[in-house]
């Protein structure tokens, strides 16, 4: 955000205000998923799935991410997002930071 | 204990834009067809006409996966479909995978596709996707074909320009030959030039002038007297390398690899040398313990290039060749770079195999009438001992001696 815009904006409570909420991170991470791992095109992906479950090497893991972070417009080192076990937690993890750096 | 006796071709794999696959490359070399026209593949041109022939669809391979091959450029896709065809052909799948090679010849291989990723990136930088960094190296073609199909004695690329499919050949033979491994694939990859290269070579002057862009056709005029430099062309081939008799099951080989040279000049530029070329070939003859007389055909380097062609018929009438068939196969395909020299020893292989050699393209008006040029229709050759040719930019000869198994 350029610095003319800092202050005419209101902060948003939450990652559910002007951000991308959690659930729309989620579809965002399902997409690169199917996209990096086309073998899951046909499978229900949950929010309790993990990338290690549904066959994601380390590579693959950092191209979902990194895919998901340039639609998000996110710019965070990859080490940030490690912590999550699933792909509720990555969602949840993701749309915070981005709430936190929009501030 | 290096041992160059007995080695043989049991396996070949050829792509090229005029057919994948050996048996519509062998049609297409015979009916001298072409698909020279304006290149529109992306990445390609920059507010350029650049004529080229680029590859139709291609047929991928059945060994990797849609993710492997997600990340795969089009440079190791065609590595890992025209593999499959030499491998199925040569039967290696029961091979102790500890005795089995991989030479890749060439080097600069993915230029088109770094420049894309690049320019996807150039204003967010920071989302470069983290498989750049695997498949910015041209090592990445050996880590998918030995992943596909599970080499594990050696693999690993080599550097010649021009003529590095050639030298793959030879580095392949010599791997057999040392002991290294029983069986060692030869790959000359795909070279796929961005604009930036393209632009580079034509600004060199080493390209067919751009005015060809309204007569595709007639632009790759090896040997003419009208040429204006190389037209590019994407392939890939492999070859497999053995000694003969040493598997059982091995198929019928396609010849033996009964001489070969590697020559420089000394010389960091890009003009030929006469006594470059000729210091390769008759090595490579004295290797094969054969005179010039013996040669029947011979697969020219044959560019297009104004002063590569001369120099190269010069080499010829020097060495005594002018008795031999020479075609260029380059006319038909175009010029595959880092290819080239595997894709033309394929070529050399499948026309002994068939008894018949292919005309040369738009060879109208020959720069010499000295050699004997297969143009107009292919004819019947029974061909016992051909030699191939390749040269590369920085004084790098090559040549490469092929022969009937009972000659």
């Amino acid at each position: 955000m350029s610095p003319a815009h800092v202050g005419t904006r209101p902060t948003p409570p939450s990652s559910e205000g002007t951000h991308m909420t959690k659930d729309q991170t989620f579809t965002l991470i399902t997409e690169a998923v199917r996209e990096i791992l086309p073998e899951l095109a046909d499978r229900d992906l949950h929010e309790s799935d993990t990338l290690d479950a549904l066959g994601a090497n380390s590579m693959d893991r950092a191209e979902i991410v990194m895919t998901v972070l340039e639609e998000m417009d996110l710019d965070i080192p990859l080490v940030e997002t490690h912590g999550p076990q699933n792909l509720g937690e990555l969602a949840r993890h993701l749309s915070d930071t981005a709430a936190v750096k929009a501030r | 204990m290096r041992d160059t006796a007995g080695l043989v071709v049991t396996g070949l794999g050829v792509t090229t834009a005029v057919g994948q696959g050996k048996t519509a490359f062998t049609r297409a070399l015979f009916a001298a067809e072409h698909r020279f026209a304006v290149m529109d593949r992306p990445g390609r041109q920059l507010g350029t006409r650049f004529v080229g022939a680029e590859l139709p669809a291609l047929e991928p391979t059945t060994r990797l996966g849609a993710r492997e091959l997600r990340t795969a450029s089009l440079t190791g896709q065609v590595a890992l479909s025209t593999l499959e065809e030499a491998w199925t052909e040569a039967g290696l799948d029961g091979c102790d995978p500890d005795r089995v090679g991989l030479v890749i010849g060439g080097s600069n291989l993915q230029q088109r596709e770094l420049v894309r990723a690049q320019d996807r990136h150039r204003a967010k930088p920071h989302f470069l996707r983290p498989s750049y960094g695997l498949s910015f190296l041209d090592t990445d073609l050996c880590g998918l074909c030995t992943s596909a199909f599970g080499i594990r004695g050696l693999a690993h690329t080599v550097g010649g320009a021009s003529a590095s499919g050639q030298l793959a050949v030879i580095e392949a033979a010599e791997a057999v030959a040392s002991g290294r491994v029983d069986v060692c694939v030869a790959l000359g990859a795909l070279a796929d030039l961005s604009h930036w290269e393209l632009l580079g070579l034509h600004a060199m002057g080493a390209m067919a002038a751009e005015d060809h862009a309204d007569a595709p056709a007639d632009a790759c005029r090896p040997f003419d007297k009208a040429r204006s430099g190389f037209v590019y062309g994407e392939a890939c081939a492999a070859l497999v390398i053995e000694r003969r008799g040493a598997r059982p099951d091995a198929p019928a080989p396609y010849a033996r690899l009964s001489g070969w040279s590697v020559r420089l000049d000394g010389n960091r530029d890009p003009n030929p040398s006469l006594d470059g070329e000729t210091a390769a070939i008759r090595q490579a003859l004295d290797r094969a313990g054969l005179t010039a007389r013996d040669i029947d055909y011979v697969n020219p380097h044959g560019t297009a290039s104004p002063a590569g062609d001369t120099t190269e018929v010069a080499a010829l009438k020097a060495c005594g060749l002018t008795h031999a068939a020479v075609n260029a196969t380059k006319s038909i395909t175009g010029h595959g770079l880092t290819a080239a020299g595997a894709v033309e020893a394929a070529a050399s292989l499948l026309q002994m195999r068939h008894g018949r050699l292919h005309p040369t393209r738009n060879l109208t008006d020959p720069v010499d009438d000295a050699p004997r040029w297969v143009r107009g229709a292919p004819v019947e050759a029974d061909i016992q001992h051909c030699l191939s040719l390749s040269m590369g930019f920085g004084g790098i000869n090559t040549a490469l001696c092929l022969s009937a198994c009972d000659a």
